[in-house]
């Protein structure tokens, strides 16, 4: 392989397909390089693709047996003492309609899918047999020209060179801090550590258990006990024949109240009504992952240079702001954004850091950052200590009492309200939370 | 009782990580993608942190208390990576011929 790339993206994840996939489309020619055994293997996520940017990728996906698990008709966000679940729960036939609002997926699947359909549109470029996906190899380095401007990768022994680089190579982005964009040593502070099982069922108990019908599913969010004091959520989210539980979980809280994420999730599996919704299953799988927690005090300074591009996970585009976890999707947009910059560098015969710095521009007007900007707030009120416990008990108290029914004189809910914020909390910690809240939302 | 209204049966780590599908598993010898200055840990380490917030306990504790790391296990999410404040972890991606490190059934 002799010859110039256009493009080299590291990394076959959701950011480096959708990459990929633009490029293909475009007509360049370019190299994909995966260090596990295929795209996907090495990826993990909880996970609902959310929106509709997958039509985008692959028009009509919902048309094939695709790598995708379930679509979102239902969500449910739970919050949870020691004994009860008090949820907010949303189920809509409006939901049905593709584009889908969001799909379950898990990576090891969704991910060669997705790269299978990125061959494709090689296949049929102008490039079919000089553009690449290529696995199992292991990037170790950036190759820069004198000016400093990267000009391709090492492997090994071995490099490739291309007019720019796509770093798409996760949240463990050593080649990104290695290119001086981070710095070497991220702290704790806003990462969370992310720990899943993968539970199977006999399908038809599945769909009975949780209303399910074709490919419809479920995505449920949970506040509270789950995470057992530790700062942090529950998930679990319906796929074909499994569902994925885990939870995240502030690393730098574990690391003070010196507590063991896989015990963690072993007491939320415990919890009565997650033990009903998983009862008779099998546990076929354990992984682990890291994710930053939105703030965006950990995203790199800069998501470029000299051509040099960082998308996806590698630029820490992620966020849960109380609605949902963004991240699949925030790397697919990114991925998007700057391989249309690659072929706009491409017209122009500039890759410099100016020309690169187009990418972050248009990350920065496009939702993704408007959202990480707009929603800053809602990401700190998230992490407050009062939302890890107070709060999901308070409101555990006070739905115990209310859907009690003792036949004795009942108080009225304005009065159990007060009662329940007077065991579990204070008024003060509701006005500094509610005035937050609203500022946040 | 059918056997949907069974329990969930609650797994040991040990048998969790035995559900993982681990690289180069056949090789005796494999080149660690993780090094661990465990001086440090054993010296002037205030929390040990990494023998308890590990998601697969590469880190153990021995009977004096003496940190030590096996990188069989790792399931490279990084944790250790950030979890350490004190300069004893360095990290990186496993190689693919000679690394351990792990292919993801559902991932």
């Amino acid at each position: 392989m002799e010859d110039k790339f256009d493009c080299i993206i590291v990394g076959a994840g959701v950011a480096g397909l959708a990459a990929a996939m633009t490029l293909a489309r475009q007509n360049m020619k370019f190299l994909l390089i995966e260090r596990g055994e295929f795209p996907g293997s090495k990826n993990v996520s909880g996970g609902v693709l959310w929106g509709t940017d997958l039509h985008r990728l692959v028009p009509e996906y919902w048309k094939e047996d695709a790598g995708w698990e379930r679509y979102i008709q239902h969500r449910r966000l739970t919050f949870m003492d020691e004994q009860s679940a008090f949820s907010i729960d949303f189920k809509s036939s409006h939901f049905q309609e593709p584009p889908y609002t969001g799909v379950v997926v898990l990576r090891s699947r969704f991910d060669r899918w997705l790269a299978e359909k990125v061959q494709e549109a090689i296949d049929a470029s102008d490039y079919a047999m000089d553009s690449f996906i290529a696995t199992d190899i292991l990037v170790e380095d950036l190759v820069h020209d004198e000016h400093g401007q990267v000009v391709g990768i090492r492997a090994g022994e071995e490099e490739f060179h291309a007019h720019c680089v796509i770093l798409a190579e996760g949240v463990n982005n050593l080649l990104t801090r290695k290119a001086g964009l981070q710095e070497a040593y991220v702290p704790a502070d806003h990462m969370l550590t992310g720990v899943k099982e993968i539970i199977r069922f006999d399908q038809a108990v599945l769909e009975d258990r949780f209303q399910l019908h074709g490919n419809s599913g479920m995505s449920n969010e949970f506040i509270g006990y789950a995470t057992n004091g530790v700062e942090g959520g529950g998930f679990l989210y319906t796929n074909r024949d499994t569902i994925s539980i885990g939870l995240v979980l502030g690393l730098k809280d574990l690391r003070e109240k010196n507590q063991k994420p896989y015990d963690i999730l072993n007491h939320f599996k415990t919890h009565p009504a997650i033990a009903d919704m998983i009862r008779g299953g099998e546990v076929v799988e354990y992984s682990a992952h890291v994710v930053s927690s939105g703030d965006n005090r950990v995203m790199p300074k800069k998501l470029s240079k000299g051509g040099l591009m960082v998308c996806g996970e590698a630029a820490n585009l992620l966020l849960n702001a109380g609605k949902a976890i963004q991240g699949m999707d925030y790397a697919m947009r990114s991925g998007i954004l700057a391989a249309e910059q690659a072929v706009a560098s491409k017209a122009s015969g500039d890759f410099g850091e100016s020309a690169m710095k187009g990418y972050e521009k248009a990350l920065n007007d496009s939702y993704i950052m408007k959202d990480i900007r707009n929603f800053q707030d809602a990401v700190h009120l998230l992490h407050d200590p009062v939302m890890t416990s107070k709060m999901p008990n308070l409101i555990c108290d006070f739905g115990r009492n209310f859907f009690s029914i003792k036949n004795q004189p009942t108080k009225k809910s304005r009065a159990m309200l007060h009662d329940s914020i007077q065991k579990h909390a204070s008024y003060w910690d509701l006005l500094k939370l509610g005035a937050r809240g609203a500022k946040a939302l | 009782m059918s056997s949907s209204s069974q329990p969930v049966k609650t797994l040991s780590l040990p048998e969790k990580l035995g559900l993982v599908s681990y690289r180069n598993q056949s090789k005796s010898e494999i080149k660690p993608h993780i090094r661990v200055k465990t001086e440090i840990c054993n010296s002037t380490c205030p929390h040990q942190c990494t023998t308890y917030v590990c998601p697969a306990n590469c880190y153990t504790k021995d009977d004096l208390g003496k940190v030590h790391f096996q990188v069989e296990d790792c399931i490279e999410c990084g944790t250790c990576m950030y979890a350490c404040d004190q300069g004893a972890v360095s990290w990186e991606f496993p190689d693919p011929e000679i690394g351990r490190g792990v292919t993801w059934n559902f991932g």
